[in-house]
């Protein structure tokens, strides 16, 4: 029998998607379904969460090999 | 201030995130390509996979109700 899920898609790049696979791993409270390598359907209550978690994550392993240079 | 204007832009470029509801669980092949041939045409179908008969759509009302029409006529 056919079932609708109510959920958010989310689109992004397979580095990111396997950061937030990563963070499910933990709880499995975050997704829904994994889609593909690029999609996954996460909890609506999770997304909020899952963004401020993802920003963590990046500014942990993000950081601009040299500052903004003046353009002039 | 400007790291955290960046890492909100990088964020935004890599996360597309759209509320909906995901389709799965057909009982026919049939039935997946009817409802989510359906959901193209009224244009709420985002993403689809026919290999595993699953679709997501950004609205289920008129969906429901095409469902509920099609059984009817069964």
């Amino acid at each position: 029998m056919v079932r609708a899920i109510r959920g958010v898609l989310i689109e992004c790049e397979p580095a990111i998607k396997s950061i937030i696979v990563h963070l499910d791993s933990a709880n499995n409270d975050i997704i829904i379904e994994d889609l593909d390598e690029q999609h996954l359907v996460v909890k609506e209550n999770m997304v909020h969460v899952l963004k401020q978690k993802l920003e963590d994550r990046l500014k942990e392993t993000y950081r601009p090999e040299e500052p903004l240079a003046d353009s002039d | 201030v400007v790291d955290q204007i960046r890492l909100w832009q990088l964020e935004n470029e890599r996360m597309r995130t759209t509320a909906g509801f995901l389709f799965k669980d057909f009982d026919t092949p049939d039935e997946y390509a009817a409802l989510c041939s359906y959901a193209e045409e009224i244009g709420v179908l985002v993403w689809k996979s026919d290999r595993r008969k699953m679709f997501f759509a950004s609205k289920m009302e008129q969906l429901r109700d095409y469902l509920k029409s099609r059984k009817k006529a069964e």
